[in-house]
């Protein structure tokens, strides 16, 4: 996986030290890579080998049926068992990088006779994928500062929590490949920039393909790299080779990424390219200015300038003023929700409460950036300063790469991941220098030649790493992580200070003995508790699958199985072509898992769909019964944490179903479920909100565990205690009442006089639809 | 983690309420004889008072609540809306008068042209200030701002509060201004408009300007002398970012987080610390910013700077120093960090060493 780099012919000893050196970055790589791998697999021991959450369900539904129909039914697929009565199809709105690796994987092992199971393919694909990721940040930081910062990053990167949070085994998402197309695209673009090769441009669109193919997150490349571009221009840093690297990315990217059905035209279409092409222009009219400048002698070049540079200005307005008028024809100029959202961070909350809804598009905290990359944010801004001393077009890259992830991180928590392996480049680059200066301060005080000091070096380091290797996880990797600075301090000094000039000027850069080793144990301390910290939230934060929950309490552990056992229940007791309506959240479990058709799931396309889910859960019961029995449900599944103190359940997040229902039937309106702007379900609670139908689902029987109805994610009393269903019957409540399935009661024969009754009835509880928009499933 | 957010059901700080004292009752209610002539007459001089205004909003005293209000007689043929200011609590930025009344203008600005014709009389907005008119104030039994009232044609009784805004009615400023309004007068609103950021001539100018400079800034690229080409710029512009984010600037702008609190049972102590990972205060934010920052700068000065002095002992000393605030600086934020996440990250030992 390492490039090697080509030994000097200076002496056989630098020879011998740099192919030694070689071998050690193999060696730490590859051990690198097992890191990674396993610091993901605490999942799979603590729990079992399970798909997790949410997506995971998706893509492992998708991939199942990608290995068992193959390519051509997967583009072709229609799904009816989502979004009832709309289906969705599924091979054009789905990013397909993801489902077709694994099913690769999958067919190229049961090819060579190796016969695992979909499943078992699925749920180690995101750690596999992580040790690609952390060789891939080898390359790119190798490019951008030598082979030393670059193993220093790959062993950030390796066990960087927030990379973990997505990549545990069994978090079967997008976000796992993508995360290493990402940077391997990025790599592969300083690659060219540094050597101008057209054949790396040609990876890189390639890389790129496979990116865009992955992650709607490829907007985030195609946007960086113009304004890399942009910025390279302005700061008068062109050279042929930037030329070479941006133009046959944007050509070649985009006629591939329009190859991907889900992204299709928009790679022409929509706003997030049109920087890309912008800059695309601009560069060609500075490689024209460059080229004339380059054929032409300095005065006829300054005549020549006022003309080209008009001229270009002309063709950049005319551009810029067709590309506005293009945005200004679409309402919301062309941008999605979620880019603008980005743009202008308040955009979200105030217009989409369906993006505003989601918990992973909220803005982080301090302490976010604390449990997401730990100590690496105390190495950042020393990382920046490394890289602006000497400023080269790579480093000015990935500085330009840390300061946009970081400022999307502030907007989206879910961006984090994006930052991640900035953070992890900056910090290797950091501690890089860092220990460059330090044991270069101790070795030259020391004593000595520098030359037998460091042979002496090299024989010392290699027992300790051959003996780390058999060691268990922790000291392991303090102490992988200390060779590996010595290993690649030892690779920079041929590569980066080849002139006995900078050597001597080198010698005389020393700092005082002491704190020298005072730093040098304070860094190592920083680095054994950055792996302490990576090592427990892999381990307690982010492995749990959230399928199945477990709590630790002084009788035990305790295991709450409650989603598959109703899921079980479902396939099992309903008949195959029933429909099940719930939150959104729980649509994509429920069609793996179960298989049943439901109303709304977690590809949030179709807002107005959720919103009538979201309306039927916020109505009273009569009123959320015609809504579902017009979309010919048959049982509505609700989730519920109150009596085992589960806080993500329906009730907590019922305030959303409220915002989104109401965002599209304005009878609904939230102020009607809150008193005095205090959400709450106990006896202060309003009369709106304890007669809605998520209430009403979620507390029926309830009274009957503990006689008063204590609710434990509340910590209170509910406010209505007692009360019969009229239209629903209650068919099902798992082990711990965490779901419950209700059965829509069949129509009741009409009665005179009755419905007038009922009627009058539900308008007299302020139930006024008639003045608002109608709801058109009532 | 694709779901959907999850409320807690934090308990929202309340509005500081401010007590006024409130005397007896002793203005007594004037009666009124009123005939059609003189309800127009009133209509005529509240639409001229409100045409000498910028944004509509009638300022009244008590002389004009007593002449429109009290001694007008019910039903009277226009509805006020009364906003209750009072410039000397300007400065307690939590009641968010200020902000208050410049959306009230708002409201009745975008009222005023939404509405022409006979529709445009049934509305008036006016504002009452306190320091000149505290007998209304009394009147009205007003003791606690912010404080919009709105008076409809058929309230005699001034105390009656039926037609008092909730706090829930302005917290989305204007838009939620307006859909009271209309909830309670059936009279539309229409839709808000707020003054445009730059005028017209403003854009003008800076599009012109544009223009202007284009051609210059052009040239001096060329040659490359701009502040672009200065790297300690965009240096400096880096960390900055950094800092920016890492200390949660963009959760304080989105969630609207004041940089401090009041402790609620002492209001002389303030609170800069919020403690629970989903929520944070402006200055707690800087404050761990800062730290974040502080400790990569030092490295880097330590790295970059240092290494380049002559004096040994100067080396010495400042890298002491240096040390010492990184190591205090990450001692303080995972302490700070343990105790607002309440997590408990522990190395796992084998288990033999036990």
């Amino acid at each position: 996986m390492a490039a090697l780099e080509s030994p000097q012919p200076a002496a056989t000893t630098t020879a011998m030290r740099h192919a030694f050196g070689n071998v050690l970055s193999v060696l730490i790589l590859v051990l690198i890579g097992v890191l990674a791998f396993s610091i993901r697999l605490f999942s799979v021991i603590k729990y079992e080998s399970v798909i997790h959450e949410f997506d995971p369900y998706f893509n492992y539904r998708v991939t199942q049926f990608l290995s068992k129909n193959g390519i051509y039914e997967f583009w072709n697929w229609f799904d009816d068992r989502t979004w009832y009565p709309l289906g969705r199809v599924i091979g054009g709105t789905v990013y397909p990088g993801l489902t077709l690796t694994a099913g690769t994987i999958w067919w190229v092992l049961n090819s060579l006779n190796i016969p695992l199971s979909v499943e078992t393919v699925c749920v180690f694909t995101a750690p596999v994928f992580s040790a690609f990721a952390s060789w891939a940040t080898y390359l790119l930081t190798k490019e951008v500062k030598g082979s030393g910062a670059g193993l220093a990053a790959a062993v950030l990167l390796a066990m960087v929590p927030s990379y973990i949070s997505r990549s545990v085994a069994g978090s079967y998402d997008n976000e796992a490949v993508a995360i290493f197309a990402l940077i391997f695209t990025f790599y592969l673009y300083i690659k060219t920039l540094n050597t101008g090769s057209l054949f790396y441009a040609t990876l890189n669109a390639l890389a790129y393909f496979y990116m865009v193919c992955s992650w709607g997150g490829y907007t985030f490349i195609i946007n960086l790299i113009p304004m890399h571009v942009l910025l390279c221009i302005v700061t008068g840093r062109y050279s042929p080779r930037l030329y070479i690297a941006y133009a046959p990315l944007v050509v070649l990217g985009t006629l591939l990424a329009a190859l991907v059905p889900v992204v299709g035209f928009n790679a022409v279409l929509t706003s997030e390219h049109f920087a890309s092409f912008l800059v695309f222009i601009i560069i060609h009219v500075v490689a024209l200015v460059y080229y004339i400048k380059g054929i032409l002698t300095p005065k006829m070049f300054k005549v020549a300038v006022t003309l080209v540079v008009s001229i270009g200005m002309v063709v950049c307005f005319i551009v810029v003023a067709i590309l506005v008028a293009l945005v200004a024809s679409s309402p919301t100029g062309g941008w999605s929700g979620r880019s603008l959202s980005l743009l202008d961070p308040t955009y979200a909350s105030k217009y989409i409460p369906i993006i505003a809804s989601v918990s992973e598009h909220q803005p982080p905290t301090w302490p976010s950036y604390f449990m997401d990359i730990n100590v690496l944010a105390f190495l950042v801004p020393a990382g920046i300063i490394a890289c602006f001393s000497p400023l080269s077009d790579s480093s000015s890259f990935v500085v330009l790469y840390i300061v946009m992830s970081v400022y999307f991180s502030g907007v989206m928590v879910r961006l984090m991941l994006v930052l991640a392996p900035a953070a992890c480049i900056m910090s290797g680059i950091a501690l890089s220098q860092a220990f460059d200066v330090f044991t270069g301060s101790i070795k030259y005080q020391l004593g000595g030649s520098s030359n037998s000091t460091d042979n002496a070096e090299d024989t010392n380091n290699a027992p300790k790493d051959d003996a780390s290797a058999g060691k268990t996880d922790k000291g392991e990797e303090i102490v992988k992580e200390r060779s590996s600075k010595k290993g690649k301090k030892k690779e920079r000094e041929p590569a980066d200070k080849p002139s006995v000039k900078s050597k001597a000027k080198k010698k005389a850069l020393v700092l005082p003995l002491e704190t020298s080793i005072v730093a040098l144990l304070l860094l190592i301390m920083l680095g054994a508790f950055y792996v302490i910290h990576c090592v427990w939230a892999a381990a307690e934060a982010y492995s749990a699958p959230s399928i199945v929950l477990t709590s630790q309490s002084r009788d035990g552990l305790h295991v709450f199985d409650d989603f598959r056992e109703s899921y079980a229940w479902l396939s099992h007791n309903t008949d195959v072509d029933d429909k099940v309506a719930s939150w959104w959240d729980y649509g994509y479990q429920t069609t793996a898992m179960a298989n049943r058709t439901v109303i709304v799931d977690n590809n949030t396309w179709n807002n107005t769909h959720i919103a009538t889910v979201g309306t039927a859960m916020s109505s009273p019961e009569k009123a959320a019964w015609e809504i579902f029995n017009s979309l010919d449900v048959k049982y509505v599944l609700v989730v519920f944490g109150g009596l085992i103190g589960y806080p993500s359940d329906d009730i907590n997040k019922f305030l959303w179903m409220v915002r989104i229902g109401g965002g599209v039937f304005p009878h609904i309106k939230e102020a009607d479920y809150l008193r005095d702007g205090q959400y709450r379900i106990d006896s202060e609670a309003t009369p709106t909100m304890l007669n809605c139908l998520m209430y009403k689902l979620s507390y029926y029987r309830f009274v009957e565990t503990d006689g008063k109805g204590y609710d434990r994610v509340r910590r209170t009393e509910i406010g209505k205690k007692h009360f019969k269903l009229t239209h629903f019957e209650e068919v099902f409540t798992s082990h711990h009442w965490m779901v419950r399935i209700y059965k829509l009661k069949p129509a009741r024969n009409r009665i005179r006089g009755r419905a007038k009754k009922l009627k009058s009835k539900t308008t007299s509880s302020g139930w006024s639809s008639k003045s608002e928009k109608k709801n058109p499933w009532v | 983690m694709r779901s959907t957010t999850t409320t807690t059901m934090a308990v929202k700080s309340k509005l500081v309420s401010l007590l006024f004292l409130i005397a007896t009752l002793s203005s007594a209610f004037a009666a009124s004889f009123s005939d059609s002539d003189s309800d127009s007459d009133l209509v005529n001089e509240l639409v001229s008072l409100r045409s000498a205004t910028e944004s509509g909003v009638i300022h009244l005293d008590d002389h004009g609540i007593s002449k429109f209000l009290t001694s007008a007689s019910t039903p009277r043929p226009y509805s006020l809306l009364v906003f209750f200011d009072a410039t000397q609590l300007h400065s307690k930025t939590e009641l968010r008068l200020q902000e208050l009344r410049r959306e009230f203008g708002v409201v009745s600005a975008s009222y005023l042209a939404n509405n022409n014709g006979s529709e445009g009389t049934k509305l008036f907005f006016c504002e009452i200030e306190f320091s000149k008119s505290q007998s209304s104030f009394q009147l009205f039994g007003v003791n606690a701002l912010p404080h919009i009232r709105l008076v409809s044609p058929f309230i005699s009784n001034l105390r009656d509060e039926s037609g008092q805004m909730d706090q829930s009615d302005y917290s989305r400023l204007a838009e939620s201004m307006a859909e009271f309004v209309e909830q309670r007068t059936k009279l539309k609103v229409g839709p808000i408009q707020r003054p445009p950021f730059l005028s017209k001539s403003q854009i003008g100018v800076i599009v012109s300007l544009i223009v202007i400079a284009t051609p210059f800034v052009i040239k001096r690229i060329l040659r490359g002398e701009t502040l672009l080409h200065d790297h300690r710029l965009w240096l400096a512009g880096a960390i900055f970012v950094y800092f920016f984010s890492v200390a949660g600037t963009m959760h304080n702008i989105i969630r609207k987080m004041p940089m401090f609190l009041q402790d609620r049972n002492d209001p002389n102590k303030l609170v800069f610390f919020y403690q629970g990972s989903g929520m944070q205060l402006g200055a707690e934010g800087f404050a761990v910013g800062f730290l974040y920052t502080v400790v990569g700068l030092l490295l880097a000065f330590v790295t970059n700077v240092l290494v380049r002095v002559k004096n040994l002992n100067a080396q010495r000393l400042v890298m002491l120093l240096a040390l010492f605030i990184s190591f205090w600086a990450v001692k303080k934020v995972v302490y700070l960090d343990n105790w607002k996440t309440g997590y408990g990250i522990h190395p796992y030992w084998p288990s033999s060493w036990r």
